[in-house]
């Protein structure tokens, strides 16, 4: 092997000696993370897309924030623009919804604005208080079921079972798959928009660098080959964390590159329960200007806290995959849909290309 | 030791995956995998100027598909190679440099700053990489001037070195 080969096999592994805009060791101190349910928080989210390049009929879809729960509640939207017709429309298979607008050819400047308004909590589970919960057959079967991206065949299921082997429950499990992600992912920065989320060549080229998709996509594809109900929640970052940590927060009312995926798994004492095993990897990678260990305080302040628990300075989308736009006429479905989506006489745009698309999304906090 | 990094990239099932991400791109000559699936599935996409390509358009020369993103650096860095090769072997070689899905502008850019010269097809609709069943960039394919494919190649490729030159000037 030459050493060029070697430099770039070696770029991809966790070495920080190997990263020469490091600084030196940060002075970081131990942080208090720790999300608590019971404040809930109201935020205004504007979704603007104003498309750079329209050619004949022009079809733009905004996600609206629709997911109903324990840590969220949605209180409507509104739209305005200059599109021949604007409704909201909803994918077939798990519903995702959006608010599609059809600009008619010959509109040179078409523009869109969408506000959300919504209130969202904390989670933090109590694991020491059941509360049984059951999901209909239906239910289980589609939380358990592949997707485009997810397959739980194969080499997910290979290696599923070999994370679980010996594990009794499905806490056990999903446990062992949680350590599992964060001892062989990692977060990688440079992956564009939050990574694609195929886990099955995530696994067959061994290539686990990657972001929330990619992360949390892989240990909800794991859990569900393990044979427990698990989804991803996509959705996007509204403000900063109040515990202090840059990485898992908002930096500005301006959240239009903010969107993350958080995850979801169904136990049976506790129901859907909180995870996100991608931001613990991001607290490791991006907190400080070096590469943290999972060991270091900051890692570890975090890392019990987001398995059952995650901060409300996040709104979620949608745990939709395999999203067919209603009323496209190119492209294929999408993985998932976290992104503002648009399509002309001309293709698709570029989602992940907030520039030239193009789109922004501001968010800000209402106070009583 | 570690695999090469390998941007992923979703699209449909590829078979026979396991042999991806070979350690050393230079050590390697079974990386040219042989083609066995048949007719060349349809590649029909404009290219920055707006001129539309198709490989039956270029019959009876060597064909070169290379499926890239700006946004992945092992793609970035077997560009230059990948020019050179087209250079070295004038219109003999036609490469064409298909992008997953991005912008013309964000393309055109790129190119700019890289300074390289490569006929490169935009793909808003992200057809092409599932119909040829790409789920890694960067991914080629090798056209023989019969049309038909004959190699399939994972992973960055020095286009310049042995193993490259031999599966393309074999099809010459």
């Amino acid at each position: 092997m030459d050493r060029r080969t070697f430099l770039k096999a070696s770029a991809a592994l966790p070495v920080v000696s190997q990263l020469p805009e490091l600084a030196p060791l940060a002075h970081a101190q131990a942080k208090d993370f720790s999300p608590r349910p019971g404040a809930w928080r109201t935020f205004e989210v504007t979704t603007r897309v104003e498309v750079q390049t329209p050619a004949g009929v022009t079809r733009v879809w905004v996600p609206l924030p629709v997911v109903e729960s324990e840590y969220q509640r949605p209180m409507g939207s509104v739209w305005a623009g200059n599109a021949r017709r604007m409704q909201t429309v909803t994918a077939s298979t798990y519903g995702a919804a959006m608010l599609y607008a059809e600009f008619a050819e010959g509109e040179t400047a078409p523009v869109v604005e969408v506000t959300s308004r919504l209130q969202t909590q904390d989670r933090a589970l109590d694991w020491s208080r059941k509360t049984p919960a059951t999901l209909d057959r239906e239910a289980a079967r589609t939380w358990t079921a592949p997707t485009d991206l997810m397959p739980t065949d194969g080499i997910v299921r290979e290696t599923a079972e070999r994370i679980t082997r010996g594990k009794r429950t499905d806490l056990e499990k999903v446990r062992a798959v949680y350590d599992w992600i964060l001892a062989t992912t990692y977060r990688e920065p440079k992956v564009r928009g939050c990574g694609v989320g195929d886990i099955k060549a995530m696994l067959e080229t061994r290539n686990f660098g990657g972001k929330c998709g990619d992360i949390n996509g892989l240990f909800v594809g794991l859990v569900r080959a393990a044979g427990v109900p698990a989804r991803d929640v996509y959705g996007i970052r509204l403000a900063p964390s109040a515990f202090g940590y840059k990485a898992l927060g908002a930096a500005s009312s301006n959240v239009t590159k903010a969107q993350h995926c958080r995850a979801e798994v169904f136990l049976g004492d506790h129901g859907w329960v909180a995870m996100d095993p991608a931001d613990v990897g991001k607290v490791a990678r991006e907190e400080t200007s070096e590469w943290l260990r999972l060991e270091h305080p900051l890692v570890a302040a975090v890392r019990p806290k987001l398995f059952g628990g995650w901060e409300g300075n996040w709104l979620a989308y949608n745990t939709a995959h395999d999203v067919a736009l209603p009323n496209a006429t190119q492209g294929g479905r999408l993985g998932f849909l976290m992104y503002p989506q648009a399509e002309t006489a001309n293709g698709r745009l570029d989602s992940l290309d907030p520039d030239n698309f193009k789109y922004a999304i501001t968010a800000r906090e209402i106070r009583a | 030791m570690r695999p090469l990094r390998l941007p992923v990239l979703a699209v449909a099932v590829l078979a026979g995956a396991g042999s991806l991400a070979p350690a050393d791109p230079h050590a390697d000559p079974a990386r040219f995998a042989p083609w066995t699936r048949g007719a060349p599935p349809p590649l029909a996409l404009i290219d920055l100027a707006g001129r539309r390509h198709t490989l039956a358009d270029h019959r009876g020369k060597v064909v070169l598909v290379n499926f890239w993103a700006t946004w992945c650096e092992p793609c970035r860095d077997e560009m230059p190679s990948l020019a050179r090769l087209r250079a070295s072997l004038g219109g003999r070689l036609v490469v064409l440099a298909v992008n997953y899905g991005e912008s013309k502008p964000r393309v055109a850019d790129f190119l700019a700053r890289l300074g390289v010269d490569l006929p490169v097809l935009l793909d808003p609709n992200r057809e092409a990489p599932r119909a040829w069943r790409v789920r890694v960039l960067p991914t080629s394919f090798v056209v023989g001037p019969d049309g038909r494919v004959r190699y399939t190649v994972v992973g960055e490729v020095d286009w310049t070195s042995p193993e490259a030159l031999r599966a393309v000037r074999g099809l010459l």
